[in-house]
Order: C-alpha cells, then structure tokens, then sequence
C-alpha cells in the first residue's frame, strides 16, 4: 500500500529533498562519532601546534615552532604538545622562561665549539 | 625524523636509568646469551618501545629466588653480586621455565610470568607497577588535614603517558591505577616542570627535588561510548560498547617549589589593629 495519498510523495520532492530517516542518521551519527574520535588527536595535535607557533616568534625573529621543538629535544625537555600549548596561553611568561633556558645553553655550546 | 628517533632513545634510556641502574642492562644481556632459549620471547619484544617495562618484568621473574626478594635493593650492590646471584637463579628456574615457554610460546609472553610472580613477591610488583606508572603509593590515614587552600603554583606531572598541568586542589582523571584503593595517598614524582609567581623549575627531563602529593577519589569508569562500524553495500554493521577504567585523583599539595607567602587578606587587619594599637599608645 504505498503511495495512499498522492500529495505526500509531491510534497516531499518539493520541500525537503535533503531528508533521511531517523534509522538512517542515527548511522550516519555512530559513524561520524566513530571516526573523528581518531581524528580527534590529530585535530588537537594541530591545534597545539599552531598555537605554540603563534607564540614563539615574539621574542627572537628567524624563530618559529620547528626550531623550538628541535631545540626542546636537543636540551632534554619531555614537555608535550598540549602542554606547551596551554603554558603559551595561560602562563606567558613560562614558555620565554624555556626559551631562554634553550638558548643560553646553546650559546654556551657554539663559544665551546668555536673554542 | 632523526629528532622524534632521538627523543625515543633520550626517553627510552631515561625510563630505563630510572627503573634501574644503567649496570643491569649487562646481567640481563649475560642471561640471554646463556640461554637464548629461554629469554626468545622477551627479546623479541624488547625493540618494541615498551623496552623498559619489558626489561623490569624480566628481571622479576629472574629474581624468583626468595633469597633476593627485592630487585630494587639489589641494584645498589656490586655489579659482580647481582650476576652471581642471577646465575643461581638460572639454575633453579631453568625447569620450570622450560616447561612455561614450551607451553605459551608467542603470544602470552609477559603476562603468565606477571600472573605467576605476583602472589609471590607482591612487594617487587607493585613497587614496579609504581614506577612504571610513576606514583608511590603511601597508607590511607583518617583525620589528616590534606586539604590546603588555593596555592598559585603549578606542576606538569606525567603519569603514564599522560601529562597534566597541575595545582593545588585540581581533580584529574588519570587511566586506571592499579594497586592502589580509594583514599589511598600518593606521591607523583615524575614532574616535568614546577612554576609559581616566585620561581621558575625547569626539568630536563625530570624535577628530582619535586614533588606531587594527591589522593585517589575513586575508580570509575568513563562514560558509554560506542564502537560502530559499518561498510555500506556490503551487509556488515557491528556495535560495540566500551567503558574505560579511570581513577580520579585529588592534587593535594606540590613540594619543592617556593611558594610566595599570600598574607594579603590578613595584611590590612594586621595594619588596622596596629594603627589602634599605636593610636592608644600615643594617646
């Protein structure tokens, strides 16, 4: 018995073409749900980054994020993304503190090379 | 890329100083060349990154001996000790480990040594766990005043993989701890970096000096989540639920750090009542 009233089937080809059933987006929710709990971390990871990229460059030109990561490594800081990430916007002065403590010891460093 | 496998090493190497002295590594590599036969599995496992961990639960296993009960202990004797005792060890254990590795070959390969060790030395397991998990677990006490106002220092603490920026007072959610009950204190000591308005610690990669005491809240588990999968056109859906463990804990107080006496709510009363104080007096 499908199609008792012909209006309905005219109505909604005019109206609201873009519908599905509620079985239908209850799927569609699962799966989304399902797959950007994966992207999720990378998305964050991004957002980190850019932030922490955002900050850096204030105190030193010719200085960014991949060199601040590369430096952290050298001087043995086991800080994370999404820490660095929060310290650069709640406590400002913290991340010019590590950065600080990044570059004294590498000048220290070039003067013993270059000696 | 030479960076990230660096920072691996560099973390790798840290776990494993912390865990144990850098003189353990030769015992353990002594035993395996003894009997390959027997250290097959482990070894296969140790370039995984769970190295470290691996190599601790190696190492309990080896000290079954119930002469040396505590590995801990052992690290701070001669290098020459520790091998001889672990030859001894070999010795006594060789059956019953032939019998295990036969049986189990590949796929269980930590977790029947870990099962059958722990109602043995229950002590070494949980001081191990501890140190994986980077807290120590101190006994529950009633009547103790823990709870301190809001100090405006923070920590960066790491407790498995996770790190946390942390002061007093802060409630986080931390994955499943075990060996540890509810109102238990703990200690976390593995503190990446301390700060307050008076001072700044920077740890590389650890604070040694700093400390975090919190207390366990509960265990709980997180909420539902649903592990749906499908592929359209093809007939198959799965729905599973899952529910993480989790503990929550307390951060009750950071030590080590100086933190900047706030007397300024008490100041201008102080100030007052000697201003009346002099005012008398004068008059």
């Amino acid at each position: 018995m499908t199609r008792v009233k012909r209006g309905y089937i005219a109505r909604r080809r005019r109206k609201n073409s873009l519908t599905r059933n509620i079985t239908q987006q209850k799927i569609r929710a699962l799966v989304s749900a399902h797959r950007d709990r994966d992207r999720q971390k990378s998305d964050f990871r991004r957002l980190w980054i850019t932030r922490i990229n955002a900050v850096i460059p204030e105190k030193e030109v010719y200085y960014n994020y991949s060199k601040f990561i590369h430096d952290l490594y050298k001087r043995h800081l086991l800080l994370n993304h999404k820490i660095l990430a929060q310290i650069a916007i709640l406590n400002r002065n913290y991340i010019y503190m590590i950065y600080n403590e990044i570059i004294k010891n590498e000048d220290s460093k070039e003067y013993l090379e270059m000696i | 890329m030479a960076c990230r496998r660096y920072f691996f090493t560099l973390t790798r190497h840290y776990s494993s100083l912390r865990a144990s002295k850098s003189q353990s590594f030769h015992p353990l590599k002594s035993l395996t060349s003894h009997i390959p036969f027997l250290q097959r599995l482990p070894h296969t496992l140790s370039p995984t990154f769970d190295s470290p961990s691996f190599l601790f639960r190696n190492f309990s296993s080896r000290t079954k001996n119930p002469k040396n009960p505590k590995i801990i202990d052992d690290e701070y004797d001669d290098h020459d000790d520790n091998v001889e005792d672990d030859d001894e060890d070999e010795d006594d254990e060789e059956d019953d480990e032939e019998d295990y590795s036969s049986e189990e070959e590949v796929a269980v390969s930590n977790e029947p040594s870990k099962f059958s060790d722990r109602s043995y030395f229950a002590e070494d397991k949980i001081q191990e766990a501890a140190d994986i998990g980077y807290k120590v677990i101190e006994p529950l006490q009633r009547s103790d005043r823990v709870f301190k106002p809001y100090e405006p220092a923070f920590a960066v603490v790491q407790v498995g993989s996770h790190q946390f920026k942390v002061s007093n007072g802060d409630c986080i959610y931390v994955e499943k701890l075990k060996y540890c009950e509810v109102n238990d204190k703990l200690i976390l000591n593995k503190v990446l970096m301390a700060g307050s308005p008076t001072q700044t610690m920077i740890g590389r990669p650890i604070l040694p000096d700093v400390a975090v005491n919190a207390v366990v809240e509960e265990h709980a588990l997180d909420a539902k989540v649903i592990i749906f999968k499908k592929k359209r056109r093809k007939n198959y859906r799965r729905t599973k639920g899952h529910r993480q463990e989790l503990t929550r804990l307390r951060i009750t107080d950071i030590q080590g750090i100086e933190k900047p006496e706030t007397p300024l709510a008490v100041k201008p009363a102080k100030t007052s009542a000697k201003k009346a104080e002099k005012v008398a007096v004068a008059a």
